[in-house]
């Protein structure tokens, strides 16, 4: 954990970036109603490694970038994020009092109001939601954010030394 | 992108705006956007912004795809050829019937310019290539490489060589998104060729199906009717082909039957689209018309079948 570092906003940024265009990687469908939400793992890595520089203000513009490239209703995606990151903000002390692989357990129900805002703005809207394969990016979100969050910690590490 | 903080200031419990009154805050705007959004256009200006500005990230997601197919028309040249060969002859069988249309659509005019009618057959139409597929897998969306500029615009409908595919829900300059006959949430107004029996055609989240949920039980419908348009609702064009039933189920002791189409259009593969543009259509078509429209019958050495705008 490096919080009392400042990461640069640029590598912030590209972290996102690349977040992003995996996410807007075209998959097969069954590969995709599973994908892990890379961007949200992202955007919710530097609230809780970065609170100073990245709050529930940024996740929440962070989130506009989805709604704008999947066409949902606008800010949809940015509130999601912005109640996730607000939570991460509010537990960051417990998450990092665990090892990454227990905070797979931690961020499972981070992950799930993230879909659950979502879930419920779309059941607001009209839209059709599917009631069970949705949450499945959850688990896998869960599941990966160790690995993903190791990942991003190097790269932070790279950057300040 | 995000790469800003909330605050500049190093903050400290105690020292900074609740942490709580923020989410609220947020919560509340995102809510008023939420709406703001679902009733009017105001907010398409801010997307298009966005859109452009997110435009390379979009790109850079294209490149495997594009780095897959094009490696694999380099290395299958034999492949290629034997496409070429297979298109030219279709090509060929393609323009002699074309010209047996020719003489039928200058007749049909002629008609129609007798009958005063307003219907035009010509339709302006502008090819576009998919840029993607929606990401989100319970939405079936396609992204566009035609935006504003090139005058598309909300409502357009989308067709393919076969059928009719989706309509334009959202326009920003450079691209445009579309959403499919298939998805779930739309309906799109259909009437059985064979006789003529109007219905709604609802999509069913697969590309390879809709359902027909409000048909009546004596309803004269067999498998293996064609579905096209009927233009009711003003929304898509009439007598595109739409789909073709596969399935009749008589549910006794049901009202409606249980029917289900195959799109005819390509819906999960191939590149290239039309945009149409309706003839009576509203006021956001391009000046520059067809000429063979409101009833003036067009010139008859007009022998493409469609205008297209571009390459």
């Amino acid at each position: 954990m490096i919080v009392n570092q400042h990461v640069g906003g640029l590598l912030i940024a590209a972290s996102l970036a690349v977040a992003l265009i995996i996410t807007l990687l075209p998959m097969p469908t069954p590969v995709s109603a599973a994908q892990p939400a890379f961007y949200t793992m992202t955007v919710l890595f530097w609230t809780a490694n970065q609170p100073q520089r990245f709050g529930p203000i940024a996740a929440w513009c962070a989130g506009l970038a989805i709604d704008v490239l999947y066409g949902t209703p606008f800010s949809e995606h940015g509130l999601a994020m912005a109640v996730a990151a607000y939570m991460v903000v509010k537990g960051r002390e417990l998450l990092w009092s665990f090892p990454l692989i227990q905070q797979s357990l931690l961020m499972l129900p981070v992950f799930a109001i993230y879909e659950f805002v979502l879930f419920w703005i779309d059941g607001v809207a009209g839209l059709d939601v599917n009631p069970w394969g949705r949450w499945l990016p959850v688990f896998t979100s869960a599941v990966l954010w160790p690995i993903w969050a190791f990942f991003l910690e190097r790269i932070a590490e790279l950057e300040v030394g | 992108m995000a790469d800003f903080s909330d605050d500049d200031t190093p903050r400290f419990l105690g020292r900074r705006i609740a942490p709580g009154l923020k989410i609220v805050a947020i919560t509340i705007v995102s809510i008023v956007l939420m709406m703001v959004d679902n009733a009017h256009d105001s907010l398409s200006t801010v997307r298009g912004v966005l859109a452009v500005a997110l435009e390379p990230v979009q790109m850079a997601a294209e490149i495997p795809g594009d780095a897959a197919d094009y490696l694999k028309n380099y290395f299958d040249r034999d492949d290629l050829v034997h496409e070429n060969e297979q298109l030219s002859q279709k090509l060929l069988l393609l323009q002699s019937r074309l010209q047996k249309l020719a003489a039928l659509k200058a007749e049909n005019e002629r008609i129609r310019a007798l009958l005063a009618s307003a219907s035009a057959i010509d339709r302006n139409v502008l090819i576009a290539r998919i840029l993607s597929v929606s990401p989100d897998p319970y939405r079936q969306y396609v992204k566009l490489n035609k935006g504003s500029v090139d005058g598309v615009f909300v409502g357009q409908t989308l067709i393919d060589a076969h059928g009719i595919m989706g309509q334009v829900t959202d326009v920003t300059p450079l691209t445009s998104r579309a959403i499919l006959i298939s998805d779930p949430n739309t309906g799109i107004p259909v009437q059985v060729n064979r006789t003529g029996l109007q219905t709604i055609a609802q999509g069913t989240g697969h590309t390879g199906a809709l359902t027909l949920p409000f048909l009546p039980n004596n309803a004269d419908i067999e498998v293996g009717d064609l579905l096209i348009s009927s233009g009711l609702g003003g929304r898509y064009p009439p007598n595109y082909p739409v789909a073709r039933v596969t399935r009749v189920v008589h549910r006794p002791g049901e009202e409606f039957l249980d029917v289900t189409a195959e799109p005819t259009a390509n819906l999960n593969h191939g590149r290239e689209v039309l945009l149409v543009w309706n003839n009576h259509g509203d006021g956001a078509q391009p000046a520059s018309d067809h000429p063979g429209q409101s009833g003036k019958p067009a010139a008859p050495d007009d022998g493409s079948a469609n205008d297209a705008k571009a390459p």
